[in-house]
Protein backbone atom coordinates (compact mmCIF):
# COMPACT_ATOMS: atom_id res chain seq x y z
CA UNK A 1 0.00 0.00 0.00
CA UNK A 2 2.80 2.66 0.72
CA UNK A 3 6.01 1.67 -0.94
CA UNK A 4 9.02 4.58 -0.71
CA UNK A 5 12.68 3.76 -1.75
CA UNK A 6 15.19 6.63 -1.88
CA UNK A 7 13.47 9.19 -0.01
CA UNK A 8 15.04 12.56 0.51
CA UNK A 9 13.89 15.61 1.03
CA UNK A 10 15.19 19.11 2.17
CA UNK A 11 13.02 22.15 2.66
CA UNK A 12 13.77 25.06 0.72
CA UNK A 13 16.29 27.33 2.89
CA UNK A 14 17.72 24.42 5.07
CA UNK A 15 20.92 22.88 5.35
CA UNK A 16 20.55 19.56 5.93
CA UNK A 17 17.57 16.63 5.03
CA UNK A 18 14.54 16.15 7.12
CA UNK A 19 14.55 12.71 5.53
CA UNK A 20 17.51 11.64 4.33
CA UNK A 21 17.95 8.44 2.42
CA UNK A 22 14.19 6.20 3.66
CA UNK A 23 13.58 2.88 2.14
CA UNK A 24 9.80 1.91 3.44
CA UNK A 25 7.19 -0.80 2.37
CA UNK A 26 3.76 -0.74 4.29
CA UNK A 27 1.17 -3.70 3.73
CA UNK A 28 -2.93 -3.34 3.64
CA UNK A 29 -4.13 -3.30 6.78
CA UNK A 30 -0.89 -2.61 8.32
CA UNK A 31 -1.27 0.12 11.67
CA UNK A 32 2.02 1.11 11.79
CA UNK A 33 3.34 4.06 14.68
CA UNK A 34 6.08 6.61 13.97
CA UNK A 35 7.92 8.22 17.20
CA UNK A 36 11.34 9.65 16.89
CA UNK A 37 12.28 13.42 18.76
CA UNK A 38 11.53 16.71 17.55
CA UNK A 39 12.94 17.30 14.06
CA UNK A 40 13.27 13.72 13.39
CA UNK A 41 10.87 14.03 9.99
CA UNK A 42 8.06 12.71 11.46
CA UNK A 43 5.82 15.33 10.31
CA UNK A 44 7.56 15.51 6.79
CA UNK A 45 7.18 11.90 6.35
CA UNK A 46 3.50 12.48 7.21
CA UNK A 47 3.50 14.84 4.40
CA UNK A 48 4.85 12.98 2.06
CA UNK A 49 3.29 10.20 1.96
CA UNK A 50 -0.07 12.47 1.60
CA UNK A 51 1.49 14.72 -1.37
CA UNK A 52 1.49 18.05 0.95
CA UNK A 53 5.22 17.14 0.06
CA UNK A 54 6.65 18.59 -2.59
CA UNK A 55 3.09 19.90 -3.73
CA UNK A 56 2.71 22.70 -0.78
CA UNK A 57 6.08 22.71 0.81
CA UNK A 58 9.02 24.07 -0.77
CA UNK A 59 12.29 22.01 -1.43
CA UNK A 60 13.97 18.63 -2.99
CA UNK A 61 12.41 15.63 -3.28
CA UNK A 62 14.54 12.77 -4.01
CA UNK A 63 13.19 9.46 -4.23
CA UNK A 64 10.05 7.36 -5.15
CA UNK A 65 7.02 7.39 -2.71
CA UNK A 66 4.15 5.50 -4.12
CA UNK A 67 0.43 5.22 -1.78
CA UNK A 68 -2.37 3.55 -2.37
CA UNK A 69 -1.13 3.01 -5.95
CA UNK A 70 -0.93 6.84 -6.95
CA UNK A 71 2.83 8.35 -7.24
CA UNK A 72 2.52 11.41 -4.76
CA UNK A 73 5.37 13.23 -7.03
CA UNK A 74 2.30 13.25 -10.04
CA UNK A 75 -0.97 13.37 -8.07
CA UNK A 76 -2.84 16.30 -7.22
CA UNK A 77 -3.30 16.23 -3.36
CA UNK A 78 -7.20 16.79 -3.80
CA UNK A 79 -7.08 13.92 -6.12
CA UNK A 80 -5.00 11.55 -3.65
CA UNK A 81 -7.37 12.57 -0.83
CA UNK A 82 -10.10 10.29 -1.50
CA UNK A 83 -7.22 7.29 -1.37
CA UNK A 84 -4.64 8.73 1.24
CA UNK A 85 -5.73 11.12 4.44
CA UNK A 86 -3.88 13.12 7.03
CA UNK A 87 -5.03 14.37 10.22
CA UNK A 88 -2.70 16.79 11.68
CA UNK A 89 -1.84 17.78 15.18
CA UNK A 90 -3.60 21.45 15.06
CA UNK A 91 -7.96 20.98 15.02
CA UNK A 92 -8.66 24.04 15.19
CA UNK A 93 -6.95 24.98 11.54
CA UNK A 94 -8.50 22.00 10.27
CA UNK A 95 -12.27 23.34 10.58
CA UNK A 96 -13.18 23.99 6.98
CA UNK A 97 -14.98 27.08 8.47
CA UNK A 98 -17.87 26.67 5.67
CA UNK A 99 -20.23 24.40 7.46
CA UNK A 100 -21.93 24.79 10.65
CA UNK A 101 -22.25 22.11 12.17
CA UNK A 102 -20.35 19.28 13.27
CA UNK A 103 -22.12 16.67 10.77
CA UNK A 104 -21.95 19.41 8.40
CA UNK A 105 -18.37 19.89 8.89
CA UNK A 106 -17.70 15.55 8.61
CA UNK A 107 -19.64 15.33 5.45
CA UNK A 108 -17.26 18.40 4.17
CA UNK A 109 -15.00 16.40 2.08
CA UNK A 110 -17.95 13.72 1.38
CA UNK A 111 -19.79 16.62 -0.80
CA UNK A 112 -16.81 17.24 -2.30
CA UNK A 113 -16.24 13.82 -3.32
CA UNK A 114 -19.25 13.50 -4.56
CA UNK A 115 -21.16 11.00 -2.17
CA UNK A 116 -24.47 10.34 -2.87
CA UNK A 117 -26.53 11.93 0.34
CA UNK A 118 -27.74 9.19 2.02
CA UNK A 119 -24.40 7.56 1.54
CA UNK A 120 -22.85 10.79 2.98
CA UNK A 121 -25.03 10.54 5.72
CA UNK A 122 -24.62 7.04 6.58
CA UNK A 123 -20.63 7.45 6.68
CA UNK A 124 -20.32 10.93 8.05
CA UNK A 125 -22.52 9.29 11.15
CA UNK A 126 -20.44 6.46 11.73
CA UNK A 127 -17.39 8.64 11.74
CA UNK A 128 -19.25 10.61 14.80
CA UNK A 129 -20.37 7.63 16.63
CA UNK A 130 -16.85 5.95 16.42
CA UNK A 131 -15.03 9.02 17.66
CA UNK A 132 -17.75 9.63 20.26
CA UNK A 133 -19.10 12.84 18.79
CA UNK A 134 -22.70 11.77 17.63
CA UNK A 135 -24.01 13.84 20.91
CA UNK A 136 -22.72 16.68 19.18
CA UNK A 137 -23.78 16.57 15.49
CA UNK A 138 -25.33 19.84 15.84
CA UNK A 139 -23.48 21.94 17.19
CA UNK A 140 -20.77 24.31 16.06
CA UNK A 141 -17.48 23.13 15.22
CA UNK A 142 -16.36 26.51 16.79
CA UNK A 143 -17.70 26.12 20.54
CA UNK A 144 -15.91 22.49 20.80
CA UNK A 145 -13.17 22.18 23.27
CA UNK A 146 -9.83 21.13 21.92
CA UNK A 147 -10.18 17.88 22.46
CA UNK A 148 -13.58 17.19 20.66
CA UNK A 149 -12.03 18.89 17.93
CA UNK A 150 -9.24 16.86 17.34
CA UNK A 151 -11.67 13.95 17.17
CA UNK A 152 -13.73 16.22 14.53
CA UNK A 153 -10.41 16.70 12.77
CA UNK A 154 -10.18 12.52 12.88
CA UNK A 155 -13.76 11.70 12.39
CA UNK A 156 -13.81 14.72 9.10
CA UNK A 157 -10.83 12.32 7.32
CA UNK A 158 -11.77 9.54 8.54
CA UNK A 159 -15.76 9.49 6.80
CA UNK A 160 -13.94 10.14 4.12
CA UNK A 161 -12.92 6.17 4.48
CA UNK A 162 -9.19 6.45 2.60
CA UNK A 163 -7.02 3.42 2.13
CA UNK A 164 -4.45 5.12 3.85
CA UNK A 165 -4.82 7.36 6.80
CA UNK A 166 -1.97 9.18 8.21
CA UNK A 167 -2.11 11.50 11.17
CA UNK A 168 0.47 13.34 12.80
CA UNK A 169 0.29 13.62 17.07
CA UNK A 170 -3.57 13.53 16.59
CA UNK A 171 -4.31 12.80 20.31
CA UNK A 172 -1.86 15.57 21.31
CA UNK A 173 -4.85 17.39 23.09
CA UNK A 174 -7.26 14.08 24.30
CA UNK A 175 -7.31 12.97 27.80
CA UNK A 176 -6.62 9.01 28.45
CA UNK A 177 -10.18 8.23 27.39
CA UNK A 178 -10.14 10.02 24.44
CA UNK A 179 -6.64 8.68 23.22
CA UNK A 180 -7.75 5.07 23.71
CA UNK A 181 -10.87 5.65 21.96
CA UNK A 182 -8.94 7.20 19.11
CA UNK A 183 -6.50 3.99 18.85
CA UNK A 184 -9.32 1.80 19.60
CA UNK A 185 -11.00 3.60 15.97
CA UNK A 186 -7.90 3.59 14.42
CA UNK A 187 -7.18 -0.38 15.21
CA UNK A 188 -10.66 -1.13 13.75
CA UNK A 189 -10.60 0.26 10.72
CA UNK A 190 -7.10 -1.39 10.07
CA UNK A 191 -8.52 -4.58 11.24
CA UNK A 192 -12.09 -4.70 9.28
CA UNK A 193 -11.67 -2.11 6.09
CA UNK A 194 -8.05 -3.17 5.69
CA UNK A 195 -6.77 0.61 5.94
CA UNK A 196 -3.05 1.47 6.35
CA UNK A 197 -2.60 3.43 9.07
CA UNK A 198 0.31 5.72 10.22
CA UNK A 199 0.39 7.48 13.70
CA UNK A 200 2.99 9.84 14.61
CA UNK A 201 2.89 9.99 18.30
CA UNK A 202 5.04 10.47 21.37
CA UNK A 203 2.39 8.28 23.35
CA UNK A 204 4.36 5.46 24.09
CA UNK A 205 2.42 3.54 25.55
CA UNK A 206 -0.27 3.91 23.30
CA UNK A 207 1.38 2.99 20.60
CA UNK A 208 3.30 0.03 22.60
CA UNK A 209 -0.19 -1.49 23.47
CA UNK A 210 -1.86 -0.72 19.93
CA UNK A 211 0.35 -0.49 16.99
CA UNK A 212 1.58 -3.56 14.78
CA UNK A 213 4.81 -2.39 14.09
CA UNK A 214 7.01 0.69 14.87
CA UNK A 215 9.65 2.96 13.37
CA UNK A 216 11.90 5.13 14.96
CA UNK A 217 13.39 8.24 12.75
CA UNK A 218 16.30 9.67 14.11
CA UNK A 219 17.68 12.88 12.21
CA UNK A 220 15.68 12.13 9.05
CA UNK A 221 16.90 8.39 9.00
CA UNK A 222 15.24 5.27 9.94
CA UNK A 223 16.95 3.67 12.41
CA UNK A 224 15.00 1.03 13.68
CA UNK A 225 11.83 -1.01 12.10
CA UNK A 226 9.64 -3.67 14.04
CA UNK A 227 7.32 -5.13 16.80
CA UNK A 228 6.63 -2.50 19.49
CA UNK A 229 8.11 -4.02 22.26
CA UNK A 230 11.42 -5.02 20.11
CA UNK A 231 11.83 -1.16 18.82
CA UNK A 232 10.84 0.47 22.48
CA UNK A 233 13.10 -1.64 24.19
CA UNK A 234 16.21 -0.93 22.27
CA UNK A 235 15.25 2.65 21.87
CA UNK A 236 14.97 2.89 25.49
CA UNK A 237 19.18 2.31 25.70
CA UNK A 238 20.14 4.28 21.81
CA UNK A 239 20.13 8.39 22.20
CA UNK A 240 17.40 9.06 19.89
CA UNK A 241 15.29 10.97 22.01
CA UNK A 242 12.71 8.41 21.69
CA UNK A 243 12.24 7.82 25.48
CA UNK A 244 10.63 5.05 27.36
CA UNK A 245 7.57 4.10 29.25
CA UNK A 246 7.59 4.40 32.49
CA UNK A 247 7.28 0.22 32.44
CA UNK A 248 10.69 0.17 30.30
CA UNK A 249 12.40 3.40 32.88
CA UNK A 250 11.62 0.91 35.83
CA UNK A 251 12.87 -2.42 34.28
CA UNK A 252 15.98 -0.55 33.74
CA UNK A 253 16.41 0.65 37.17
CA UNK A 254 15.75 -3.02 38.00
CA UNK A 255 18.45 -3.89 35.73
CA UNK A 256 21.19 -1.60 37.06
CA UNK A 257 20.32 -2.68 40.71
CA UNK A 258 20.42 -6.34 39.74
CA UNK A 259 16.55 -7.24 40.43
CA UNK A 260 16.41 -8.19 36.84
CA UNK A 261 19.23 -10.32 34.75
CA UNK A 262 20.81 -7.71 32.68
CA UNK A 263 20.55 -8.96 29.29
CA UNK A 264 18.93 -11.23 27.30
CA UNK A 265 14.88 -10.66 27.66
CA UNK A 266 13.27 -7.61 26.04
CA UNK A 267 12.58 -4.70 28.36
CA UNK A 268 8.67 -4.35 29.22
CA UNK A 269 7.10 -1.32 27.60
CA UNK A 270 3.69 -2.18 28.88
CA UNK A 271 2.11 -3.01 32.22
CA UNK A 272 1.41 -6.57 31.02
CA UNK A 273 4.84 -6.87 29.91
CA UNK A 274 5.98 -5.72 33.22
CA UNK A 275 3.84 -7.92 35.17
CA UNK A 276 4.65 -10.64 32.95
CA UNK A 277 8.50 -9.74 33.56
CA UNK A 278 7.91 -9.92 37.40
CA UNK A 279 6.39 -13.50 36.91
CA UNK B 1 -24.34 40.37 12.26
CA UNK B 2 -27.05 37.92 13.59
CA UNK B 3 -27.77 34.80 14.13
CA UNK B 4 -29.84 33.17 11.92
CA UNK B 5 -33.52 32.46 13.08
CA UNK B 6 -33.51 28.19 13.75
CA UNK B 7 -37.12 27.45 14.02
CA UNK B 8 -38.57 26.47 11.18
CA UNK B 9 -40.86 29.22 9.57
CA UNK B 10 -42.56 29.97 6.00
CA UNK B 11 -39.82 32.28 4.63
CA UNK B 12 -37.32 29.59 6.35
CA UNK B 13 -38.24 26.95 4.52
CA UNK B 14 -38.24 28.18 1.16
CA UNK B 15 -35.62 28.28 -1.04
CA UNK B 16 -32.78 30.54 0.01
CA UNK B 17 -32.66 32.24 -3.96
CA UNK B 18 -36.44 32.75 -3.27
CA UNK B 19 -35.51 35.00 -0.32
CA UNK B 20 -32.76 36.69 -1.63
CA UNK B 21 -34.92 37.57 -5.01
CA UNK B 22 -37.37 38.52 -2.36
CA UNK B 23 -34.99 40.88 -0.45
CA UNK B 24 -33.73 42.29 -3.40
CA UNK B 25 -37.05 43.25 -5.29
CA UNK B 26 -37.62 44.92 -2.05
CA UNK B 27 -34.03 46.79 -2.35
CA UNK B 28 -34.88 47.96 -6.16
CA UNK B 29 -38.29 48.83 -4.86
CA UNK B 30 -37.14 51.17 -1.86
CA UNK B 31 -34.37 52.70 -4.03
CA UNK B 32 -37.05 53.41 -7.54
CA UNK B 33 -40.10 54.35 -5.93
CA UNK B 34 -40.26 58.05 -5.45
CA UNK B 35 -41.82 58.98 -2.60
CA UNK B 36 -41.56 58.68 1.29
CA UNK B 37 -44.86 56.76 1.78
CA UNK B 38 -44.07 54.50 -0.87
CA UNK B 39 -40.50 53.63 0.13
CA UNK B 40 -41.55 52.80 3.68
CA UNK B 41 -44.71 51.04 2.31
CA UNK B 42 -42.17 48.41 0.97
CA UNK B 43 -41.44 48.25 4.17
CA UNK B 44 -44.06 48.02 6.30
CA UNK B 45 -46.30 45.39 3.87
CA UNK B 46 -42.95 43.89 2.51
CA UNK B 47 -40.46 43.27 4.88
CA UNK B 48 -42.22 43.50 8.21
CA UNK B 49 -45.16 40.61 6.93
CA UNK B 50 -42.02 39.09 6.02
CA UNK B 51 -40.49 39.00 9.41
CA UNK B 52 -43.72 38.49 11.10
CA UNK B 53 -43.83 35.17 8.74
CA UNK B 54 -40.50 34.23 9.54
CA UNK B 55 -40.80 34.44 13.56
CA UNK B 56 -38.32 37.44 13.72
CA UNK B 57 -40.09 40.59 13.51
CA UNK B 58 -38.79 41.57 17.24
CA UNK B 59 -34.77 40.90 16.17
CA UNK B 60 -35.62 42.57 13.42
CA UNK B 61 -36.98 45.62 14.18
CA UNK B 62 -34.53 46.20 16.70
CA UNK B 63 -31.63 45.72 14.08
CA UNK B 64 -33.26 48.07 11.77
CA UNK B 65 -33.33 50.42 14.34
CA UNK B 66 -30.19 50.23 16.07
CA UNK B 67 -28.25 50.95 12.69
CA UNK B 68 -30.52 53.67 11.03
CA UNK B 69 -30.84 55.16 13.66
CA UNK B 70 -27.24 57.06 13.88
CA UNK B 71 -27.70 57.02 9.78
CA UNK B 72 -30.96 58.79 10.19
CA UNK B 73 -29.78 61.92 12.45
CA UNK B 74 -26.98 62.68 10.47
CA UNK B 75 -28.96 62.26 7.57
CA UNK B 76 -31.34 64.74 8.72
CA UNK B 77 -28.75 67.19 9.94
CA UNK B 78 -26.58 67.21 6.68
CA UNK B 79 -29.32 67.23 4.29
CA UNK B 80 -31.76 69.72 6.45
CA UNK B 81 -28.65 72.36 6.52
CA UNK B 82 -27.05 72.12 3.32
CA UNK B 83 -30.09 71.28 0.50
CA UNK B 84 -31.48 74.87 -0.35
CA UNK B 85 -34.69 75.42 -0.39
CA UNK B 86 -37.54 78.40 0.50
CA UNK B 87 -38.97 76.47 3.05
CA UNK B 88 -36.57 77.19 5.98
CA UNK B 89 -37.60 75.59 8.92
CA UNK B 90 -34.43 76.45 11.62
CA UNK B 91 -31.76 79.31 11.42
CA UNK B 92 -28.77 78.33 13.49
CA UNK B 93 -26.21 81.72 12.76
CA UNK B 94 -25.49 81.46 9.28
CA UNK B 95 -26.85 77.91 8.50
CA UNK B 96 -30.58 77.48 7.25
CA UNK B 97 -32.45 73.97 7.80
CA UNK B 98 -34.85 73.34 4.95
CA UNK B 99 -38.11 71.69 4.53
CA UNK B 100 -36.90 70.68 1.32
CA UNK B 101 -33.60 69.37 3.23
CA UNK B 102 -35.65 67.54 5.73
CA UNK B 103 -37.78 65.44 2.83
CA UNK B 104 -34.81 64.43 1.37
CA UNK B 105 -33.18 63.13 4.49
CA UNK B 106 -36.36 61.37 5.10
CA UNK B 107 -36.60 59.44 1.71
CA UNK B 108 -32.74 58.81 1.51
CA UNK B 109 -33.72 57.54 5.24
CA UNK B 110 -36.65 55.53 3.67
CA UNK B 111 -34.58 54.23 1.29
CA UNK B 112 -31.31 53.24 3.62
CA UNK B 113 -34.21 51.49 6.12
CA UNK B 114 -35.56 49.17 3.30
CA UNK B 115 -31.85 47.83 1.95
CA UNK B 116 -30.60 47.82 5.10
CA UNK B 117 -33.76 45.94 6.12
CA UNK B 118 -33.96 43.62 3.54
CA UNK B 119 -30.07 42.55 4.18
CA UNK B 120 -30.95 42.66 8.02
CA UNK B 121 -33.92 39.68 7.47
CA UNK B 122 -31.79 37.44 4.57
CA UNK B 123 -28.99 37.04 7.41
CA UNK B 124 -32.05 36.22 10.06
CA UNK B 125 -33.78 33.79 8.06
CA UNK B 126 -31.38 32.30 5.85
CA UNK B 127 -28.24 30.60 6.68
CA UNK B 128 -25.42 31.80 4.46
CA UNK B 129 -24.34 28.68 3.60
CA UNK B 130 -27.51 27.29 1.96
CA UNK B 131 -27.70 30.44 0.22
CA UNK B 132 -24.32 30.00 -1.09
CA UNK B 133 -25.04 26.42 -1.90
CA UNK B 134 -28.03 27.62 -3.71
CA UNK B 135 -25.85 30.10 -5.44
CA UNK B 136 -23.49 27.16 -6.47
CA UNK B 137 -25.91 25.29 -7.81
CA UNK B 138 -26.45 27.64 -10.17
CA UNK B 139 -23.25 28.02 -11.39
CA UNK B 140 -21.50 30.01 -8.47
CA UNK B 141 -17.50 29.10 -8.32
CA UNK B 142 -17.19 26.63 -5.43
CA UNK B 143 -14.53 29.04 -4.13
CA UNK B 144 -15.98 32.26 -4.03
CA UNK B 145 -18.96 31.01 -2.03
CA UNK B 146 -16.18 29.49 0.41
CA UNK B 147 -14.60 32.56 0.78
CA UNK B 148 -18.35 34.60 1.50
CA UNK B 149 -19.33 31.55 4.31
CA UNK B 150 -15.62 32.30 5.70
CA UNK B 151 -15.64 35.55 5.97
CA UNK B 152 -19.04 35.53 7.92
CA UNK B 153 -18.10 33.01 10.02
CA UNK B 154 -14.40 34.47 11.04
CA UNK B 155 -15.42 37.58 13.42
CA UNK B 156 -16.02 35.27 15.86
CA UNK B 157 -12.61 33.27 15.32
CA UNK B 158 -10.63 36.34 14.96
CA UNK B 159 -12.33 37.73 18.52
CA UNK B 160 -10.92 34.15 20.32
CA UNK B 161 -7.72 34.40 18.98
CA UNK B 162 -7.42 38.31 19.50
CA UNK B 163 -8.67 37.46 23.23
CA UNK B 164 -5.91 34.69 24.05
CA UNK B 165 -2.96 36.44 22.93
CA UNK B 166 -4.18 39.27 25.19
CA UNK B 167 -4.07 37.17 27.78
CA UNK B 168 -0.81 35.77 26.91
CA UNK B 169 0.67 39.44 26.76
CA UNK B 170 -0.83 40.69 30.07
CA UNK B 171 0.12 36.86 31.74
CA UNK B 172 3.86 38.53 30.42
CA UNK B 173 3.00 41.97 32.46
CA UNK B 174 1.60 44.23 29.30
CA UNK B 175 -0.36 46.37 30.68
CA UNK B 176 -3.92 46.61 28.88
CA UNK B 177 -6.71 48.96 31.11
CA UNK B 178 -6.75 52.70 32.02
CA UNK B 179 -5.67 55.80 30.14
CA UNK B 180 -5.92 55.87 26.42
CA UNK B 181 -2.25 55.95 25.92
CA UNK B 182 -1.90 53.23 28.33
CA UNK B 183 -4.58 51.22 25.66
CA UNK B 184 -2.65 52.73 22.93
CA UNK B 185 0.19 51.18 23.75
CA UNK B 186 -1.11 47.57 24.28
CA UNK B 187 -2.25 47.33 20.51
CA UNK B 188 0.80 46.97 18.91
CA UNK B 189 1.96 43.90 20.48
CA UNK B 190 -1.42 42.70 20.29
CA UNK B 191 -2.05 43.47 16.66
CA UNK B 192 1.57 42.04 15.59
CA UNK B 193 0.67 38.70 16.55
CA UNK B 194 -2.83 38.70 15.92
CA UNK B 195 -1.89 38.95 12.42
CA UNK B 196 0.96 36.76 12.11
CA UNK B 197 -1.20 34.07 13.77
CA UNK B 198 -4.23 34.49 11.23
CA UNK B 199 -1.79 34.47 7.91
CA UNK B 200 -0.43 31.06 9.13
CA UNK B 201 -3.36 29.67 10.44
CA UNK B 202 -4.74 30.55 6.48
CA UNK B 203 -1.99 28.25 5.33
CA UNK B 204 -2.45 25.73 7.19
CA UNK B 205 -6.08 25.79 6.61
CA UNK B 206 -5.79 25.82 2.84
CA UNK B 207 -3.82 22.69 3.36
CA UNK B 208 -6.31 20.91 5.10
CA UNK B 209 -9.32 21.92 2.64
CA UNK B 210 -6.91 19.76 0.16
CA UNK B 211 -6.88 16.93 2.47
CA UNK B 212 -10.63 16.81 2.44
CA UNK B 213 -10.51 17.56 -2.01
CA UNK B 214 -11.85 20.95 -1.92
CA UNK B 215 -10.39 21.13 -5.46
CA UNK B 216 -11.08 17.83 -6.52
CA UNK B 217 -12.55 18.15 -9.80
CA UNK B 218 -16.03 16.33 -10.96
CA UNK B 219 -19.60 16.78 -9.22
CA UNK B 220 -19.81 17.54 -5.58
CA UNK B 221 -22.76 17.05 -4.38
CA UNK B 222 -24.51 18.61 -0.60
CA UNK B 223 -25.75 16.55 2.63
CA UNK B 224 -28.52 19.51 3.10
CA UNK B 225 -30.48 19.72 -0.29
CA UNK B 226 -32.39 22.67 -0.87
CA UNK B 227 -36.10 22.54 -1.56
CA UNK B 228 -37.37 24.41 -4.55
CA UNK B 229 -40.65 24.30 -6.01
CA UNK B 230 -41.93 25.14 -9.29
CA UNK B 231 -44.16 28.40 -7.80
CA UNK B 232 -41.15 29.25 -6.48
CA UNK B 233 -39.34 29.80 -9.84
CA UNK B 234 -41.73 31.40 -11.01
CA UNK B 235 -41.99 34.02 -7.73
CA UNK B 236 -38.47 34.44 -8.82
CA UNK B 237 -38.96 35.35 -12.58
CA UNK B 238 -42.05 37.55 -11.39
CA UNK B 239 -39.88 39.29 -8.72
CA UNK B 240 -37.27 39.75 -11.46
CA UNK B 241 -39.97 41.35 -13.52
CA UNK B 242 -40.68 43.49 -11.10
CA UNK B 243 -38.18 44.71 -10.40
CA UNK B 244 -37.15 46.08 -13.90
CA UNK B 245 -40.05 47.32 -14.39
CA UNK B 246 -39.76 49.53 -11.46
CA UNK B 247 -36.15 50.25 -12.72
CA UNK B 248 -37.57 51.11 -16.05
CA UNK B 249 -40.13 53.30 -14.27
CA UNK B 250 -37.75 54.98 -11.90
CA UNK B 251 -35.89 55.73 -15.32
CA UNK B 252 -38.72 56.84 -17.78
CA UNK B 253 -41.51 58.36 -15.56
CA UNK B 254 -39.97 59.30 -12.24
CA UNK B 255 -36.69 60.84 -13.18
CA UNK B 256 -37.00 64.21 -11.26
CA UNK B 257 -37.63 62.47 -8.02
Amino acid sequence: MIAVSGLRFRYAGSERPALDGLDLSIGAGEFVGVVGANGAGKSTLCYTLTGYIPHFYAGTLEGDVLVAGHEVRRTPVSELASDAGLVFHNPFNQISGARYTVLEEVAFGLENLGLDPDAMRQQAHAALLATGLADLAGRSPFTLSGGEQQRLAVAAVMAMQPRVLVLDEPTSQLDPAGTRAIFEVLRSLARTRQTTIVITEHKLGWLASFVDRLLVLHDGQLVADGAPRQVLSEAATQPWGVGATNYTRAALEARQRGLLPSAGDLLPVTLEQALETLR
Amino acid sequence: MSEPVRRPSAIEALHPLTKLALMLAAVVAGAALPTIPAVLGVFVLLLVPLAVAGGCLRPFLRTCLRVLTPFLISLLLIQGFFTPGPTVLLRLGPFRYTLEGLLVGLLFSARLLVGMGAATLLMLVTRPDALMRGLVERGLPNQIAYIVITALQIVPTFQARARSILDAQRSRGLETEGPLTVRLRAFAPLVGPLILSSLMQIEERAIALEARAFNRPGRRTSLVALHDTRAQGLLRWALLAAALALVAARLVLWRTA
